[in-house]
């Protein structure tokens, strides 16, 4: 399995605090990747010991098979990086800084050139490239951040909180753009508070908190893994004492419990189980007025984990 | 998706990217235009005044082809201010602004980046000097008439870069310890102003006026003596590493003078054969040995300094 970024028992100390705990972290190339966890979880310290900004107390970081050491600026080659709240220099005009920036990952001007007219478009700063930083508002500097971490054409976009200031229309645009870049083969490594954002652009996930990584791997799986497949709402006719009775006796059920007329079954199975509880159900005589599968969501998950983590 | 460029870019264009950046922050600071046109107000002022004082007392103005040489060499402050304003938030302000976290996660390394900010303030300075010099040229040249060893020029801007370098290497230093521009700042300007009244006050009332020989700023006092005559002055010159300017100057006109440090020794009552007799003569040395052991002392005090504020940044970590 080729990786995007691997860790190997990552330790970060600041004085006595553990910010990450022997994190081991595995992201897939051509993943959308989610990394979340609470505030305080570790999540910026291990992002920045991956771009370079912070050193390692104990452990390894490789990213697209460089190791991250120190100052390495190999391993920040082929990364395109977007810090959270990012702030750029007010002096200089927005396509001064790309400008720059390419320059600085080697990018020949004509191919710089293009790239930031069409990066400016992406971003929807075309007409503003012109003006200084300084002039820009803070949705504009998080879409230049953006703008700036696509650049050179990376393999791997490390993006940390990406919808933070911008408004409605701006996140959607933003989710929107992830998946156009990971359409390109592009790892995507994605920081968020936003577990809607998380759950409708992300492949997989990783879970942390005190700095250490709870769950890991594809979204589908740790929703299903922490929460169950999924809950069945019925909703029948008679009342539903009977079918109750009924639908306990099915292996695959985990949960049962009767909110009126409906009933809400929570299940462990892998595949659809409606036919089976169906059955059940018309087996006791009951009528099904009624029934949808509801999916675990991935709040729901998340918060199940960091409880039970303590 | 593997393009040429994306396996080993050239360091050349890196170092050229980071000193653009660095350029256009400092060509756009208030701060430095205002300390520029503070230098051009002055350059005016002292072509000027001479002129205007004598159309007003009906005087003729005499041609005076020296007028250029003799007042070349940036001024103590003026090169201190030259230094503050293009440096003195060129570590500290990235790391107060947060824009430290975009440009070090760039594939350039640290130590090209502190190269690529040294590069842009020499060329900012460099640029600002050969601005000046050329306004008092042609200034000096209307007002003045035609002038003489104006192929000293170059050796004088190197003479103030060299000065001004002393001045950038300790604000460097500051600004990448403090990560702080305020403090910085203050920092700076209390060294300045404690090297400028420290050394008037050592070099005149004590004998360890050679003590100032290393130190940055305006150094020890001294009078130029010609070589086997008694007690006779040509001039006064100050030898620290901000006089390295007028210290070429005097050299390459008088190579062959030393250098004479006195001390102001006042033994009470009014004195007797004028102020003169007030001073006490303490040593002589050759005024190459001045020149060349300011020169070693800038030169050491650049390196050591870039030295420690490079250490420093390479180990920052970037915790906010």
């Amino acid at each position: 399995m080729d990786l995007a970024i691997e860790t190997i028992d990552l330790t970060k100390k600041y004085g006595s605090l553990v910010a990450v705990n022997r994190l081991n972290l595995r992201v897939i190339k051509g993943t959308i990747h989610g990394f979340l966890g609470p505030n305080g979880a570790g999540k910026t310290t291990t992002i920045k010991i991956l771009v370079g900004l912070l050193k390692p107390d104990g452990g390894r970081a490789i990213v697209l098979g460089e190791e991250v050491h120190g100052d390495n600026p190999r391993a920040r080659l082929k990364i395109g990086y977007m810090p959270e709240l990012p702030k750029f220099p007010r002096h200089l005009k927005g396509w001064e800084l790309l400008d720059i920036y390419g320059q600085m990952y080697g990018m020949p001007l004509q191919e710089r050139r293009a790239r930031i007219k069409r990066l400016m478009e992406v971003v929807g700063l075309k007409g503003r490239e012109n003006d200084l930083i300084g002039e820009y508002s803070k949705g504009m500097q998080q879409r230049l951040g953006i703008a700036q971490a696509l650049l050179s054409e990376p393999e791997l976009v490390i993006l940390d909180e990406p919808s933070l200031g911008l408004d409605p229309v701006g996140m959607v645009e933003v989710r929107e753009m992830i998946r156009e870049i990971a359409k390109d083969g592009v790892t995507i490594f994605l920081s968020s508070h936003l577990l809607s954002e998380v759950e409708q652009v992300c492949t997989h996930i990783s879970i942390i908190h005190r700095g250490i990584c709870l769950a890991e791997g594809p979204l589908k799986d740790i929703i299903s893994k922490i929460s169950g497949t999924a809950i069945l709402e019925v909703e029948v006719a008679e009342t539903p004492d009977k079918i109750v009775e009924a639908v306990k006796r099915l292996p695959f059920v985990s949960n049962i419990h009767v909110e009126g007329s409906k009933v809400m079954i929570e299940t462990n199975a892998d595949g659809d189980v409606r036919p089976q509880i169906s059955r059940a159900i018309i087996e006791t005589g009951g009528t099904i007025i009624y029934m949808n599968v509801k999916m675990r969501s991935l709040e729901e998950a998340f918060m199940r984990l960091i409880m039970k983590s303590g | 998706m593997d393009k040429p460029w994306k396996r080993e870019p050239k360091l050349i264009g890196q170092l050229w990217a980071v000193v653009r950046y660095e350029l256009l922050w400092n060509i756009r600071k208030k701060k430095f235009i205002g300390v520029l046109i503070v230098a051009f107000a002055i350059t005016t002022l002292n072509l000027t005044l001479p002129v205007i004082l004598r159309r007003t007392y009906n005087m003729p103005i005499e041609a005076n082809p020296d007028y250029v040489i003799s007042n070349s060499g940036i001024g103590g402050l003026m090169l201190f201010l030259f230094a503050l304003v293009t440096v003195m938030n060129s570590i500290s302000g990235e790391f107060e602004g947060g824009t430290i976290v975009p440009l070090l996660t760039k594939p350039v390394s640290r130590t090209l980046i502190l190269i690529g900010k040294i590069v842009a303030a020499f060329i900012t300075i460099f640029a600002a000097y050969l601005l000046l010099y050329a306004y008092m040229i042609v200034g000096g040249t209307l007002i003045y008439g035609s002038q003489n060893n104006l192929n000293l020029t170059p050796l004088c801007i190197l003479g103030d870069l060299l000065s001004t370098f002393v001045w950038v290497s300790i604000i460097l230093a500051l600004g990448s310890l403090t990560k702080n521009t305020i403090l910085t700042s203050v920092i700076a300007i209390m060294v300045f102003l404690a090297m400028n009244i420290g050394s008037s006050i050592i070099s005149v009332f004590t004998e360890s006026a050679w003590m100032l020989h290393y130190l940055p700023g305006n150094g020890a006092a001294g009078y130029i003596k010609v070589v086997g005559q008694p007690m006779v002055y040509a001039g006064s010159i100050s030898t620290g590493t901000d006089n390295i300017t007028k210290m070429i100057i005097q050299y390459c006109l008088h190579p062959s003078v030393n250098v004479t440090y006195v001390k102001v020794e006042w033994r009470g009552g009014t004195p007797q054969g004028g102020l003169s007799s007030l001073l006490k003569e303490l040593y002589s040395e050759p005024l190459s040995l001045v020149l060349f052991r300011a020169i070693s002392v800038a030169a050491a005090y650049i390196i050591a300094l870039i030295t420690l504020a490079w250490y420093v940044f390479k180990r920052t970590q970037i915790l906010e």
